[in-house]
């Protein structure tokens, strides 16, 4: 759902920790009709100009906090919701950021809500699925969107 | 007495994602432009900001904006999310009780009448029976796509349907049931949902293709037509989403009658309106039997609301914005395709 319309056009920029440019971000819409409890959020498959970026370099700006981690999110926002109307920051660390001009990104999202119980269920509490572009063919996700969207943004001062 | 007209807000889910729409314009659309509609069905985690902790502010506000426009509230849909604790368990009967409770006290306050549910576990449901009538909140399983509604006698697959009808006589409780949905009686697979995996599977003009489809879908048995579409369409009929949109519909309309007193709304699924070719300004969704589901409907003397679900709009998202559906325009196609078949004799 929502494919193009995942990540906010004229949102991409670099930010700074300490100083110093520590990676860049960009606007993301969650892609279904409704909101989901943050602890459901998996991280994304994120990948810029052709190179990936793991879930462990990802946070997670939402509702006015500070960014956090998926595993932050996972242990400590099970009451917290991300609501459907909501656009959240996703911020990949990368020291020194992206270069200034266009660069082409391109994301899956990994929320992993259901209608009800699941026989993987289990094996996803003890072992994760990795945000992949088809961790949602193996049946890891719930979300309703299923492929890689992609999008070419130009980095803004 | 007779059947009542209403929307579930999910049918305008993509004017609220944009930000074009908010639940507010909604309410004032079904009050002013669905001539007699007045039911109003949310999404608990669409409507509901800050869901499961609203503001009193919303609260009264959404109670407000209802009684101003003359509303009634139908059903608020919830969800269990099993995975909501993954950081140590999976969410055992007790916690989807729990969470079923928190969806029950908010109903209350949003003047609901009926909880829709679709993956909670039965015991779960029993758990929060005792608040549901104290509230006097009807908790109602949906029967959505692809569950069927009899028992089969020759599958040994679990029906819960008839699970919890026999839980329902057995107590007789006047808080459980069930809330149908028109997509369990499907007659064709949806011309939009088929257009959007053709496009998937890289073709440009597939209008053709479609029609082909859902004619053979008429006069085909089910291993047939997925043969046929197979072999005909390998790209598009191979093993993913696109397989679901043959399978046969999952219920007769006839079968309502097994569950009939214990129906608390109903889902009017719809994908696409057309206009009908015999009848100018009348409508009709070739993907679905609303006319064979309002007669049983009407035979069996439910005085209930349909509330108009429209599903069409996910399938056009992926072209970019000159080409999303109108979900206002579609709904009221439907609301005039329901008035007329509920007051047809």
């Amino acid at each position: 759902m929502y494919d193009s319309f995942l990540v906010r056009k004229g949102s991409l920029r670099n930010f700074k920790e300490d100083g110093k440019v520590a990676g860049f971000c960009f606007g993301v819409r969650i892609a279904n009709y409704r909101g989901v409890f943050l602890s459901l959020h998996n991280g994304y498959y994120v990948e810029v100009d052709g190179e990936s970026y793991p879930v462990a370099l990802q946070r997670f700006g939402v509702n006015g906090k500070p960014p956090r981690s998926f595993e932050e999110l996972k242990n400590n926002a099970v009451y917290e919701h991300w609501d459907m109307q909501d656009e959240a920051t996703l911020y990949i660390m990368k020291e020194g950021g992206l270069t200034p001009g266009v660069h082409r990104v391109g994301i899956l999202e990994s929320i992993l809500c259901s209608y009800g119980r699941m026989p993987r269920d289990e094996e996803i509490v003890k072992n994760p699925p990795v945000p992949t572009p088809n961790v949602h063919g193996q049946g890891g996700g719930g979300s309703k969107t299923t492929d890689v969207s992609y999008f070419d943004l130009e980095l803004q001062e | 007495m007779a059947i009542k007209r209403g929307v579930s807000l999910y049918s305008y889910q993509q004017e609220e994602w944009f930000g074009r729409w908010t639940w507010r314009d909604q309410l004032r659309e079904v009050a002013l432009n669905l001539d007699g509609a007045d039911g109003i069905e949310i999404i608990s985690e669409a409507t509901i900001p800050q869901y499961p902790y609203p503001s009193e502010a919303f609260i009264d506000e959404f109670n407000t904006e209802m009684a101003r426009w003359g509303l009634q509230a139908t059903t608020l849909d919830a969800f269990p999310d099993p995975l909501q604790f993954r950081r140590d368990h999976v969410m055992n009967d007790a916690e989807m009780a729990e969470r079923l409770k928190i969806d029950l006290r908010l109903a209350k306050k949003l003047g609901m009448k009926n909880i829709r549910v679709l993956g909670n576990t039965i015991d779960s449901v029993k758990l929060a029976l005792p608040l549901a009538e104290e509230l006097d909140i009807t908790i109602s399983q949906e029967i959505h796509f692809p569950s069927p509604i009899k028992r089969d006698p020759n599958s040994q697959r679990y029906n819960k349907i008839m699970d919890i009808l026999e839980y329902i006589e057995k107590t007789g409780t006047k808080h459980y049931g069930f809330q149908p949905d028109f997509g369990v009686f499907r007659t064709a697979p949806s011309d939009v949902y088929l257009g959007y995996y053709f496009r998937m599977a890289g073709y440009e003009e597939y209008a053709e293709h479609v029609k082909a489809v859902m004619e053979a879908f008429k006069c085909m048995s089910y291993e047939d037509l997925v043969e046929w579409a197979k072999k005909t369409y390998p790209k598009v009929f191979n093993g993913g989403w696109a397989d679901g949109e043959l399978r046969p519909a999952s219920a007769a309309p006839e079968e309502l009658k097994l569950i009939a007193p214990y129906i608390y709304c109903v889902h009017g699924k719809f994908f696409h309106m057309m206009e009908m070719p015999d009848r100018p300004g009348e409508y009709e969704d070739l993907a679905v039997d609303s006319e064979g589901a309002i007669r049983v409907l009407k035979e069996i003397g439910y005085e209930g609301y349909i509330d108009s679900e429209y599903e069409g709009q996910r399938s056009q998202q992926d072209r970019g914005e000159a080409y999303l559906a109108s979900e206002i325009e579609e709904v009221r196609r439907h609301q005039k395709m329901l008035k007329r078949l509920i007051e047809e004799a």
